[in-house]
């Protein structure tokens, strides 16, 4: 995939245009719904190596890290993109210079970053045929959210086999209810479940069936919020868990607990300073409205009340599963024990 | 050896046995006797001692064991002894004796005592060294492996080839009793054993072209560049990795006194992280006293308490740092008798346990728990009921010809109990030890 960005800007000062154009040409390639973040922060910083003016392979790495930090502080979620960035600056890093001149040597990274993305893009095709020998014939599965790869898996899986799916909502996003109309019109018998009933639906499920951000360090995933839960309940009912990962999005990091995760902050489920704050005698008299029509129609008894944006905002978007919960991760290098994972991750990075 | 349960009516069969054994004991010390170079101060025949290494005390005593007794030695002995005793336990009653036993389990531990005979040439530092050893003046995997390393260095200076020979495949016959002679003083611990290995392949590498002084010199600078790059610089890499989980608010529990440990919490809390220390300690070592001194010299707020008060403070954890003697290919750790309590416990309260090791720490075997070898920790108790009690000893604790101490001095934490094990080459997973050699280019663990 051969992206041309159309922000050719003034290439005087060296700081701004590189600033702005990593991020503009990032967004540029995130348009496109097939990429994901590693891959597009991969492309991004392909794109940066091209335009570089760097003379040096120390420059050049600087100017990937630079590229690459600024990334990181302007996404909301820092833990995908950064495998990827992490991906190909060890790439970069680990690349023989036996080119004569630094412009090959440039030349040759940009070649070999977009060959890269574009053998990606198979990944998910290569995923879903291994995950095939494990999808019996009349499976019901329990899949969580909305995932690319998942959505492959699954298509693939209907075109020779009876499967039927349930999907939790995944809220707050309710990104749930997408993979639920895609599967529908391809013929999938689909329900969609609620997050809380994910244990009363569990003792009929066959297996569950997740996507990942990232595939961390000890073996564990790292997915949207409700992933942790899924797979507790699975492990105590015995049904297994099987996380499918493209091998870019092993990423070398290692949290000890939900809250060493990078995108945990002080804000997350934490309690209000001052519990008579202003949002609650608001929210008093709002109920003390809805309470009386409430009495005197009768018309609505039972109004679903939803979170506050406010409230919403103090959640994590997403948690940590420890490797002991899940049973096997598919990937494109193979089908891998959450050990393995750790295996083949020190085997690229350490050293 | 005999039974000291006491006895009710002795009976012919037993008797017999008894003196059967009595003989038996009698004919090894007078054999273990003859074959000791220097004299013997007269404990051989007063009590049944030269076949008890465990009865003697630190300081010293006079009842030694015959001289070169590598632990097989014993172990071969008194390993039988204590089988056949075993069986002789069904019988009731046997006849009481009232000489000191030792210990009749784990009789195959290795006991501290001061290094006996010095068969052969043995060098002034390294004679120092095996006391200091033998002591317990020198502790924990790292420095006992920089001072043994540093004593070689002494000893290879002082090296003359004699003639006909090369250095190359001389010095290791050297060094070999040298090596004996700090065994018998405290077993060797895992660290030692790797850097020996890697000092062996350096001699047998060595240049034979070389004069003598460039030879030597190299080898040295070899050891230097052990010592700095597999321990120091592998613990400041350790720091920064470890420091990066340590967070403003947290509550560090640590167990004994870990020297990775001890410069992981004071890095960061030069780094500007406030956090606080919780110290577990245990008797007979009470080590976390040092690293309490450590601690609080550098103003971090610590709170110091002994291993059975663990639960009440577990509620108040963040995470367990802990360090290890050694790390074995199947994720368990081998550390200090007490921590794989402390980890046990934490675990079951989901709270992360780090252990922070070097790779030179790193043990080719699979261990599964803590009692195929270990060692004795120095006890404030008398063994022997017949030795004096110097200063520490409790003078609480009567001695009984019944009552055997045993104080192990590490013990096995098993890979469940782990999460994270922090190395120089970053922070994997317990199970992961076994690939790490191989993403190194190195041959074997701990190369």
């Amino acid at each position: 995939m051969h992206i041309h960005s159309s922000n050719r800007g003034p290439q005087d000062p060296k700081d701004r245009p590189n600033d702005f154009d990593i991020w503009i040409t990032y967004e540029t390639i995130l348009k496109n719904k097939e990429i994901s973040t590693p891959l597009a922060a991969i492309l991004a910083l392909t794109e940066l190596v091209e335009r570089s003016d760097a003379g040096t392979m120390f420059e050049l790495v600087k100017a990937l890290n630079d590229g690459a930090k600024v990334l990181n502080e302007r996404t909301p979620n820092p833990i995908g993109l950064n495998a990827g960035c992490e991906l190909f600056i060890a790439f970069v890093t680990l690349f023989p210079h036996d080119s004569d001149s630094f412009s090959d040597l440039k030349k040759e990274l940009v070649k070999q970053g977009q060959k890269y993305a574009t053998e990606a893009l198979t990944y998910r095709e290569k995923i879903a045929e291994l995950a095939l020998g494990f999808i019996k014939d009349d499976s019901i599965i329990l899949t969580h959210s909305y995932s690319r790869v998942v959505m492959k898996t699954l298509l693939r899986a209907h075109e020779r086999k009876r499967i039927s799916v349930y999907v939790t909502e995944a809220r707050p996003r309710g990104l749930g209810l997408r993979t639920h109309d895609e599967l529908t019109a391809a013929g999938i018998p689909c329900t969609v479940v609620l997050d809380s009933a994910v244990s009363y639906v569990m003792d009929k499920v066959d297996f569950v069936l997740v996507g990942s951000e990232a595939v961390v360090e000890s073996g564990g995933l790292i997915n949207a919020v409700g992933s942790n839960q899924i797979a507790i309940i699975a492990k105590a009912a015995n049904i297994p868990f099987y996380a499918l990962a493209e091998s870019y999005k092993f990423h070398r990091l290692f949290p000890l607990s939900q809250y060493d995760l990078p995108t945990h902050n002080p804000n997350i489920l934490a309690f209000p300073l001052t519990p008579a704050a202003s949002s609650s005698p608001n929210s008093l008299q709002n109920k003390n409205p809805s309470i009386r029509p409430a009495n005197g129609n009768e018309a609505t008894p039972e109004q679903s009340r939803s979170m506050t944006r406010e409230q919403i905002a103090c959640n994590p978007d997403v948690d940590y599963t420890r490797p002991d919960l899940i049973t096997l991760v598919f990937s494109d290098v193979g089908s891998l024990t959450p050990e393995g994972v750790s295996q083949y991750l020190v085997g690229m990075f350490a050293g | 050896m005999e039974h000291s349960i006491p006895n009710a009516p002795k009976s012919q069969k037993q008797m017999t046995k008894a003196e059967r054994r009595e003989q038996q004991e009698a004919q090894r010390a007078a054999k273990a006797a003859g074959k000791a170079a220097t004299s013997q101060p007269g404990a051989s025949s007063s009590t049944p001692t030269p076949t008890h290494r465990k009865n003697a005390s630190v300081t010293g005593k006079a009842a030694q064991p015959s001289a070169g007794t590598p632990k097989k030695l014993g172990k071969g002995t008194d390993g039988k002894q204590v089988k056949g005793e075993t069986k002789e336990g069904a019988h009731p009653h046997p006849p009481m004796d009232e000489t000191p036993r030792g210990l009749r389990i784990f009789s195959h531990f290795g006991t501290p005592k001061p290094p006996a005979v010095t068969k052969g040439d043995i060098h002034p530092a390294i004679i120092r060294l095996g006391l200091q050893f033998a002591e317990f003046k020198i502790t924990g995997a790292n420095a006992r492996c920089i001072a043994m390393l540093t004593a070689f260095k002494t000893v290879i200076q002082a090296y003359v080839t004699p003639q006909n020979n090369t250095l190359s495949r001389h010095l290791m016959t050297q060094l070999s009793p040298q090596i004996t002679h700090l065994v018998s003083a405290r077993p060797m611990s895992v660290s030692m054993g790797n850097a020996i290995r890697q000092l062996k392949l350096d001699i047998s590498g060595s240049d034979i072209d070389l004069p003598e002084q460039d030879a030597k010199d190299a080898l040295c600078d070899t050891i230097d560049n052990y010592i700095r790059d597999r321990i120091i610089l592998a613990d400041q890499v350790i720091q920064e990795t470890a420091g990066k989980k340590i967070k403003d608010g947290d509550v560090i529990l640590t167990y004994a006194r870990s020297s990775v440990v001890e410069k992981v919490l004071l890095h960061a809390w030069e780094d500007g992280k406030q956090f606080s220390v919780i110290v577990v300690d245990s008797r007979p070592m009470l080590e976390g006293k040092a690293l309490l001194r450590s601690l609080t010299a550098a103003s971090i707020p610590c709170t110091y308490l002994l291993l059975p008060s663990l639960p009440s403070v577990l509620p108040h954890t963040t995470s367990l740092f802990v360090g290890a003697h050694s790390l074995h290919a199947n994720g368990a750790v081998f550390s200090r008798a007490g921590t794989a309590m402390v980890a046990m416990m934490a675990k079951s309260r989901n709270i992360p346990v780090v252990v922070c090791c070097e790779t030179y720490k790193f043990a080719e075997g699979i261990r599964w728990d803590g009692v195929s070898k270990n060692e004795l920790a120095p006890t404030p108790f008398p063994l022997t009921s017949t030795s004096n009690s110097p200063s520490h000893h409790n003078s609480a604790i009567k001695m009984n010809p019944n009552l055997s101490i045993l104080s192990p001095l590490y013990d096995l934490t098993p890979p469940s109990c782990i999460t994270a094990v922090v190395t120089e080459v970053g922070i994997i997973p317990p199970s992961s030890i076994s690939s790490i050699p191989g993403a190194l280019g190195r041959a074997t663990i701990g190369a």
